[in-house]
């Protein structure tokens, strides 16, 4: 399917998606059923009518605006019209141009009231022009000569804007019915084509090496960063209030997460990476809207998640997977394997009990499990194989976009090893897009393409692996980097050791929230600016972005020199008893 | 310290005379409902004052059941110490009366857990908590033994330690916490310092705190320390020595430096294998295939036989006995190492060899 998709550029002109192939990629993935379906793409024809609807919005709006002009310049007099005439004529249109552009930003976000209300609109404003025009027509309206034409042309431009939007939006209304026709054929394969074939037709990619940091990927990582991203995440806040005292007022505000902006684009794998209470974990939560964000946006394939009714958010929820951290908490014991996955399914419409199951046993196939352990529940598997269940929950949905909560970290070396090229080979075979939450940074250094780095609710720097593995430019990464240890001796090396305990995201430090701990603030004899302004993310030199006021004096040289002169017992600091 | 591994006297001989703490044959077994899991199956080992050791493995290995027995601090029923004996500074402790094991622990023996904040006692300071084992084991005064508290959180870097000590568990953060259980370990200043996942619980920039406080202060006090831990990351930053376990047997054992660099066994091989790592980026993860195996029905011989990518027939039949590999100072429970599996070792460590360097690495860029 192609990647164009709806943004919020007003163009009437109709972009070239073909509309049939539409019809089968559309009937192929998605339930069969209106709603989800409507929703997946906004059609040409749709696009072309809501574009349609918002000049249409601004002609209507001319009326009550020319009025006032005239009225303003005494201009009213002359011509003969009755008071309640100009009032109904001015109300009417500002509620028309209303009902219009309602309608347009409704379309927008895929809601049935927007088609209804668009169709409803023009259709009574196609009869009002059609009203006026044969009003002029007939001289019941009293007008003759130039006036009656340019009145009649003036109605006829309402009458024109009127049909087209109704006969696009008409249009896609039959259009949609074919849709269900041919969704309603395909019930027998329940949400589409079988996981199978999906996989196998990926034959021709099968075998590759998709390994981030392999030539290969490397080359498919440039192509894809060029791309629209498929997760855009802009200014995204998350704060808890904190309630207490005896009426159980907001005492406090938690800035889980405080501004973050990112973009993933499809077929990356995009890690976040943070201490706990870093908010990485809410960050993920709120890019699927589990829970609703404070302030910000997300956008998912062009759609504005906080812009979208509730009710239409389904289909959406279907392309957006999660798994999650504990394989132990995250599966209802009290649930076969069969209804743990097939939950989703049904919640997405696929009602049929057989077609569910199938799907289930294919998905769990794909992870590597027996296609009858769908009888068995959660407590007769390991931890490894738990969290395959939850890898299959997740896939059986046929998403775009998995977010991935720590999905390993609960595991043993020896079984993570298996978690992480599963995953690997399920978005080659998928076509998946990761959001890699994750502590652990070996793990992320060695699975994902770009990460970024979060302290306190915030993004401190972001880039490509390599890059910022190679060269961090903010004294919190380094720190970090430095504390991994390392499995190989040979590497052993003095650590760079950060003071004190991450504070309160309650209380965050003013400035830069990472001043209170930072080893490159007390070596440059603590400027002032570190704890006054916050820093921006901003690109460096070597192509990344980091947050850091002085990240140009981050060296391996400054390093070593607060390395050399670091104290490993006093690392405890002294905060307010 | 020394570079050579320590092996084990025979079973029932007097411990060497620089072995602080000597393990001989143990076996503890836990018997359940469905039957019994030999979680400790035959561990010897010694360590001598001032020296370190760690034992890595997957959960389920039985390090920590090991730590624990040498604690005594199993409930027994359901554990069983089959056989075995423990020898510590000259004395064999599994056979002690209870009441002269209490003397030795906490005072000469002590433990830092996994997780602080449920080992601590939430309803007592912490200085409380502290001076309350002081007492016990120094036989000192009230106000002597609270002194001696402030002292050992002063040793672990706690600032303020004279407001901390009236401070409960609650009010301090996780890394703050696992301070206070080292402070705890130390204030009878030990001879021997078991811990238990120390870091697991913490974040990677307070691990690195209290992984280095550990260093420092077993290089301070001069006492042992007995490592157990699950991150091979962890054993080659702080232990000299290290033991492998797999389904409650040692599998290798050998100093730090050997072990990670020149693995004899293959599960050894396989775990760091597995780890993700620089040199692997950009290549597949070589994975130990399979899961740990049922403790109810462990494979005859060889434990690790079906998850090995080398293993033979042999390995079925026979179960291999931890015996020194060729060449090396390292002990390896593997037939590889043996006569009979000579002629296949060549194409196992080249093959291990290749599975380290999977991608290219840094050089790749």
């Amino acid at each position: 399917m192609s990647t164009e998709h709806e943004r919020t550029s007003m163009t009437m002109s109709n972009e070239g998606a073909t509309d049939d192939d539409e019809i089968v990629e559309v009937a192929g993935t998605v339930m069969p059923q209106i709603r989800g379906r409507l929703r997946t793409r906004l059609p040409s024809k749709v696009r072309t009518a809501r574009g349609q609807l918002i000049v249409l919005t601004a002609y209507l709006l001319l009326t009550p605006l020319a009025l006032g002009i005239l009225s303003l310049r005494g201009g009213l007099a002359r011509l003969d019209l009755s008071t309640t005439d100009l009032l109904a004529a001015t109300v009417g249109n500002i509620v028309a141009a209303a009902a219009c552009y309602l309608a347009a930003r409704l379309i927008l976000a895929r809601s049935h009231t927007g088609y209804f209300l668009g169709v409803g609109a023009a259709g009574f404003i196609a009869v009002a022009s059609l009203y006026a025009i044969a009003e002029v027509v007939t001289g019941s309206a009293g007008l003759t000569g130039n006036p009656a034409f340019f009145y009649t042309v003036y109605q006829g431009l309402y009458l024109l804007f009127a049909a087209a939007i109704l006969i696009n939006l008409l249009r896609e209304f039959a259009w949609s019915r074919t849709l269900i026709r041919e969704a309603g054929k395909q019930t027998g394969e329940g949400l589409g084509v079988p996981l199978r074939d999906i996989r196998i037709s990926a034959g021709a990619s099968r075998g590759a090496v998709v390994v981030p940091g392999s030539a290969e990927e490397t080359a498919a990582q440039a192509a894809r960063t060029s791309q629209e991203p498929l997760l855009a995440v802009r200014g995204l806040k998350k704060h808890f209030p904190i309630h207490g005292g005896l009426l159980r007022r907001q005492i406090g505000t938690v800035y889980a997460v405080d501004g973050v902006d990112f973009d993933v684009f499809p077929g990356e794998i995009f890690s976040l990476v943070g201490e706990s209470g870093c908010g990485k974990t809410t960050l993920g939560r709120t890019v699927l809207q589990l829970t609703p964000p404070t302030a910000g946006k997300v956008v998912f394939d062009g759609y504005e998640l906080a812009d979208v009714d509730p009710d239409d958010m389904r289909p959406l929820r279907r392309r957006m997977q999660i798994i999650f951290q504990d394989p132990f908490g995250s599966l209802n014991p009290r649930m076969p394997v069969s209804d743990i996955i097939g939950e989703g399914l049904l919640a997405q419409g696929v009602s049929d009990r057989k077609t569910r199951d199938k799907r289930v046993e294919d998905s769990l196939e794909i992870v590597g499990l027996r296609r009858d352990y769908t009888r068995r529940y959660p407590h007769e598997f390991s931890g490894g194989q738990r969290q395959r269940i939850g890898i299959a929950r997740a896939l059986a949905l046929g998403p775009d976009l998995v977010v991935c909560d720590e999905p390993v970290s609960a595991l043993d070396v020896s079984i993570q090893s298996q978690v992480l090229n599963l995953l690997l080979d399920l978005r080659r075979d998928f076509n998946l897009t990761y959001l890699f939450i994750s502590h652990n940074l070996s793990v992320v250094q060695y699975f994902s393409d770009r990460v970024g780095v979060m302290y306190l609710g915030k993004l401190v720097e972001e880039g490509a692996v390599e890059q910022l593995y190679r060269d961090p430019r903010h004294p919190y990464t380094v720190a970090l980097l430095s504390a991994i240890p390392d499995p190989d001796p040979r590497r052993r090396k003095k650590r760079l050791v950060l003071k004190g305990d991450v504070p309160s995201p309650a209380a965050p430090p003013s400035g830069c929230r990472f001043h209170t701990r930072c080893w490159l603030r007390e070596k440059l004899g603590n400027p002032e600016i570190c704890s006054t302004e916050e820093p921006l993310l901003r690109p460096i030199e070597t192509g990344h972005r980091t947050a850091c006021h002085f990240a140009e004096e981050v060296s391996d040289q400054a390093v070593s020199q607060v390395v050399a002169t670091q104290s490993v017992v006093e690392t405890a600091v002294a905060d307010p008893v | 310290m020394t570079e050579t591994v320590n092996v084990p006297a025979p079973l029932g001989a007097p411990p060497a005379s620089d072995a602080l703490l000597d393990v001989r044959g143990l076996k503890t077994y836990f018997h359940v409902l469905d039957g019994v899991v030999p979680a400790v199956d035959g561990v010897s080992f010694s360590l001598g004052a001032g020296q370190t050791l760690g034992i890595v493995g997957e959960s389920g290995s039985g390090k920590s059941v090991t730590a624990l027995t040498i604690m005594r601090l199993l409930d027994i029923p359901p554990a069983e110490i089959v056989e075995g004996e423990v020898w510590f500074d000259g004395r064999e402790i599994l056979s002690m009366p209870i009441d002269k094991m209490r003397r030795i622990r906490g005072n000469d023996i002590a433990m830092i857990f996994q997780e602080p904040l449920t080992s601590l006692n939430p309803v007592f300071t912490i200085g409380d908590q502290i001076a309350e084992q002081v007492e016990l084991h120094k036989k000192v005064k009230r106000r002597e033994a609270w002194d001696r508290a402030i002292e050992s959180l002063r040793l672990v870097g706690i600032p303020l330690p004279e407001r901390r000590v009236k401070q409960y568990p609650h009010e301090m953060s996780g890394g703050m916490r696992q301070r206070v259980m080292i402070a705890m370990a130390l204030s009878c200043e030990p001879k021997l310092l078991i811990a238990d996942e120390p870091t697991t619980a913490l974040d990677v920039t307070i691990q690195a705190q209290i992984l280095e406080l550990l260093k420092t202060i077993q290089d301070r006090t001069d006492s042992a320390l007995l490592l157990i831990t699950h991150d091979l990351g962890v054993v080659a930053e702080m232990v000299d020595n290290v033991i492998v376990m797999y389904a409650g047997q040692i599998v290798e054992q050998g100093t730090a430096n050997e072990v990670l660099l020149n693995p004899k066994a293959p599960y050894t091989m396989g775990l760091l294998e597995s780890i993700p790592t620089v040199e692997k980026r950009g290549g597949r993860l070589s994975v130990i295939t399979g899961t740990v195996p049922n403790p109810f029905n462990l494979p005859p011989a060889c434990r690790f036989a079906p998850r090995c990518p080398y293993a033979w027939d042999l390995c079925r039949q026979v179960a291999p006995e931890l015996a020194a590999a060729r060449g090396s100072n390292q002990l390896a429970r593997c037939h590889l190492h043996t006569p009979a599996g000579a002629s296949r070792l060549p194409a196992a460590l080249e093959r291990h060899e290749s599975a380290m360097r999977l991608g290219q690495g840094p050089s790749n860029e």
